[in-house]
């Protein structure tokens, strides 16, 4: 359920409907916007009527049960985007936010290598993994802190908003210390343990979808966090597992405007992982952005030949650098400005 | 095997060559290249040597084609193939636009639509006449009476028909009308059908199945051209996964994977591959952005009375907008519409 505010209904108004939400026993999530101020009610509401409770409470302009199982995420309750503030940088809203950087963080020549090379070529945010979930546990599992401190070194050198992947609730303090935006990898969308703790959390997150959530479960992960308070939440399609073999993943670029229509969340597109080719990362990155992406996520290698993780998907500093420029036209084509610092 | 001529050589040792390979008892597919001939070689059960062709004169070069696909193959021919439909290109530089209902309905309904692509930019009609519905029940197409309203649209209005042809029993019926014989998702892995096809002098639009593998699509492609029809575009409209929100899964990997794999001019279908009426048009802008070489869209004077697939069918008035959309990212990706 959630009731909209008129324009101009009054603190006192507001906090009439706040105080009687709570004397039913459910739990407010004021949600503010642009044009008007909306209150979600979260709990027990079967039953309820949001007409006859709150339809004739002065200041109250609607009050409606919200259709979908994913609220506080939904359009139905906040029609404007959300642009989230990373330290000043927008993500979301009419720019597109490039993030761009290695895999893994494997060294500090590598990473302030990459790091200079995204920033030079247009990227705002650095991405470069610390803590690794490798599918075989035989394979490089990133420099924990050390990589945490290097790419602390790359922002203070850079200046870009540094996102890296928080595995586990035991690693979550250390990995807020350092990062800008956490990223919750797609093998932990649907750890919910993790995901009521960073639900707890000031910081931005980047959510990547499950291999094989759907467009809805991955909603509902969202909400997981969005309940607990942070709604500083982006989406990132990053491919599903399907039929084919030719291609690492099958990126749905098809949950973008759907995503777009469903929710008021940034949904970021990751092509390298959506196909895992290098010479076809750019041809599926300028797709996203024409079906309407809010960002790009990228794997960039100094070297890919040498790389610890990814190589066979990351592109070099000069493809990542002509990708941009093909980025730029097609956001261009559709009215949008490639985010730049 | 791919035997490469040279640049210059003559008709003469061209055919030596053919003769060379039918007297192996094996099947010679001459293709013409931009700057020189090459033919391939089907039939072999072991490898060949390519000493055996090395050595005859006007012979550049014998290669074994690493893919299981061969003719279909850049290895093969490295220019991509444009296709001829009746003078208008499909593949090449110029973005196809192919609109129009999913089933003709009616004289009415059919000349109104095709009227309304054309204006918007169009230069295919498409409109099925046989309709190979889930449901036995449903609306089957109005057969031969379809393709005849077919003809009338393309009379009046220049459009060149595209339409899906269901079995080989209506094959020379339906190629009589047709200007592109559409190969249903259904009917992918339909041999019997794909061998008939080979057979006959009409371009094919070969759509993949809900759950064909990139490799058996190319595979089902090479079943038509290696029985002699080179004229083939292929059509991406969304495969089968686990998601439910959408009708289907349009893969647009499949793109830039195919146009490095295929010579074949690769097209998408964002009606089919989405569904929803409402989110057709990202996806045909993404469809181009990723590099396709034209559009099959599904487009309906009322969607909301169409006999099939109203849900996902623009209305004129939303085609023309879509239109302006491709030309703009077409333009961005160096191409024209």
């Amino acid at each position: 359920m959630f009731i909209a505010m008129k324009p101009h209904a009054t603190q006192a108004e507001f906090e009439a409907v706040v105080d009687k939400i709570r004397a039913l026993g459910l739990t407010p999530h004021p949600i503010t916007g642009t044009e008007r101020k909306v209150v979600a009610v979260i709990g027990p509401t079967t039953g309820l009527d949001p007409d006859d409770l709150f339809g004739t409470m002065t200041g109250v302009a609607e009050a409606l049960r919200v259709s979908q199982p994913f609220k506080l995420v939904s359009r139905e309750v906040k029609e404007e985007d959300t642009v989230i503030d990373v330290g000043g940088v927008p993500l979301g809203g009419k720019a597109i936010a490039i993030m761009a950087g290695p895999c893994s963080v494997e060294s500090r020549d590598q990473i302030l290598e990459a790091a200079h090379a995204v920033k030079k070529a247009g990227a705002t945010f650095l991405r470069g993994g610390a803590f690794k979930p490798r599918t075989s546990p035989y394979e490089f599992q990133g420099l924990r802190e050390e990589g945490l401190k290097l790419l602390a070194e790359a922002r203070e050198q850079t200046g870009l908003r540094v996102v890296t992947e928080v595995k586990d609730t035991e690693t979550l303090p250390m990995v807020a210390d350092y990062a800008d935006v956490l990223q919750i990898g797609a093998r932990n969308m649907q750890n919910y343990s993790l995901l009521e703790k960073v639900g707890a959390i000031d910081k931005p997150i980047l959510l990547k979808r499950g291999l094989s959530a759907t467009i809805r479960e991955w909603l509902m992960a969202a909400e997981y966090i969005v309940s607990k308070g942070n709604f500083k939440v982006a989406l990132c399609e990053r491919g599903i597992r399907t039929f084919e073999t030719m291609t690492r993943n099958t990126l749905d670029i098809n949950a973008v405007p759907v995503l777009k229509s469903l929710t008021h969340l940034p949904v970021v597109v990751d092509p390298s992982h959506g196909i895992g080719l290098r010479p076809h990362v750019p041809a599926i990155a300028r797709a996203a952005i024409a079906a309407g992406a809010d960002g790009l996520i990228i794997e960039v290698h100094p070297h890919p030949e040498k790389a610890l993780s990814d190589g066979h998907q990351s592109l070099t500093p000069a493809e990542f650098e002509e990708l941009m420029k093909q980025a730029r036209v097609i956001a261009g084509a559709i009215g949008r400005p490639i985010l730049a610092r | 095997m791919l035997v490469v001529m040279k640049p210059h050589a003559t008709r003469v040792e061209i055919d030596a060559v053919v003769e060379k390979v039918r007297s192996m008892g094996l099947a010679a597919h001459p293709i013409p290249g931009a700057q020189r001939v090459a033919i391939g070689v089907t039939g072999n059960k072991v490898g060949l040597d390519p000493g055996q062709f090395e050595t005859m004169p006007g012979v550049a070069d014998a290669i074994r084609v690493s893919q299981p696909f061969k003719l279909v193959s850049r290895e093969v021919k490295e220019e991509d193939t444009v296709l001829d439909v009746g003078g208008v290109p499909l593949g090449g530089g110029e973005i196809a636009i192919m609109a129009g209902p999913c089933s003709v309905e009616s004289k009415e309904q059919i000349l109104e639509v095709a009227h309304a692509v054309k204006a918007a930019g169009a230069r295919f009609l498409r409109g099925g006449a046989f309709k190979p519905r889930t449901s036995p029940y449903e609306f089957q197409g109005l057969a031969e009476e379809g393709l005849r309203l077919l003809a009338l649209a393309r009379e009046e209005t220049g459009l060149k028909v595209v339409t899906e042809v269901m079995d080989v029993e209506t094959l020379p019926m339906v190629s009589d009308y047709a200007d592109v014989l559409q190969i249903g998702a259904r009917n992918m892995q339909n041999y019997s059908l794909l061998k008939q096809l080979g057979s006959v002098r009409k371009p094919i639009l070969l759509k993949r199945g809900p759950s064909a593998t990139l490799k058996e699509w190319l595979m089902a492609a090479e079943y038509i051209v290696s029985r002699g029809n080179y004229q083939v575009a292929l059509c991406e409209r969304g495969i089968r996964t686990f998601e439910t929100m959408t009708r289907n899964t349009l893969d647009l990997n499949a793109v830039p994977v195919l146009k490095a794999l295929t010579h074949l001019p690769v097209m998408v279908d964002p009606s089919h591959g989405i569904g929803l009426r409402a989110h057709v048009a990202a996806m045909a802008r993404a469809g181009i952005a990723a590099g396709a070489d034209g559009i099959i869209v599904e487009v309906h004077p009322r969607p909301d009375q169409a006999l099939s697939d109203g849900q996902q069918s623009l209305t004129p008035v939303e085609f023309e907008d879509l239109m302006k959309q491709v030309r703009v990212i077409a333009g961005a990706v160096g191409r024209r519409v």
